[in-house]
């Protein structure tokens, strides 16, 4: 079992990543990785459409999308390592799993930037894809990472959103594994 | 004493709050916070906030004891 966690400034080789939990061992037979990235707008102020005279509730947010600047990663030095070997652990437990790396960068990023790296190795793909899926889901809402966005010579603070936390959630409900 | 740390959000409106502080509980940071910084007060009240002492998430009447590290951690936004 090879659990790697990092959390660093520069970016990551996404070849080299897989490689590593490719060559785990010869009974890896699934490889799942997932990477996020730095999207070159975020929703700014959202400005509310009125709906129908009958039902207002029908508008709809329309979102002003601006281009950032760029984001900026914060996170709690030790705590996160050690939340994100929890989030971890709780995948082992629930999945057959041959490997899992976690990398998440820090600091300022610009568009586009690589931001986030999860990969998992199983014997079967099931596995593989639940399992990232779990630890991506529990890394948004658990792990102390904060993202500041730059924008037109500002800056705000990125609010967290409800379907992630929905997102994590679920698997609290569900019986699977 | 008990060092203080704010996270995110937090850490803007608490520029002027002191790095550390002589407490019991959370609960009773929080309170000394909020009677000399009511705008972070207000945000420490918030339910999304939770607080971490030596770097675990606990309740706000977690006893502290002297050299604890205590954060406000508002909701995360990582990923």
């Amino acid at each position: 079992m090879t659990i790697r966690i990092r959390i660093q400034q520069q970016d990551f080789d996404l070849a080299d990543e897989y490689r590593v939990l490719r060559e785990i061992d010869s009974t890896v037979g699934a490889v799942v990785t997932f990477s996020g990235l730095v999207r070159d707008f975020e929703a700014g102020a959202q400005e509310q459409i009125e709906g129908p005279a009958k039902d207002p509730a029908k508008g709809q947010a329309k979102q002003q999308k601006q281009s950032i600047d760029s984001l900026s990663l914060q996170h709690y030095p030790g705590m996160t390592e050690s939340l994100l070997k929890d989030i971890v652990e709780a995948a082992l437990n629930r999945w057959a799993l041959l490997g899992v790396t976690v990398i998440h960068r820090v600091g300022k990023l610009l568009p586009t930037e690589q931001i986030v790296f999860v990969g998992v190795a199983s014997q079967h793909r099931a596995e593989a894809f639940e399992a990232a899926q779990f630890v991506m889901d529990y890394l948004k809402t658990k792990a102390t990472f904060w993202k500041q966005v730059s924008q037109d010579g500002e800056s705000f603070w990125v609010e967290s959103k409800q379907t992630d936390q929905q997102a994590a959630e679920r698997w609290d409900n569900s019986d699977a594994c | 004493m008990i060092k203080l740390l704010f996270f995110g959000r937090l850490g803007d409106i608490a520029k002027n709050a002191p790095a550390s502080v002589d407490a019991a509980t959370p609960a009773e940071i929080r309170d000394l916070l909020a009677a000399e910084f009511p705008a972070l007060g207000r945000e420490l009240h918030e339910p999304q906030v939770l607080v971490s002492v030596n770097q675990m998430i606990v309740s706000w009447n977690h006893p502290l004891a002297d050299g604890s590290e205590v954060a406000f951690l508002p909701p995360v936004t990582g990923g």
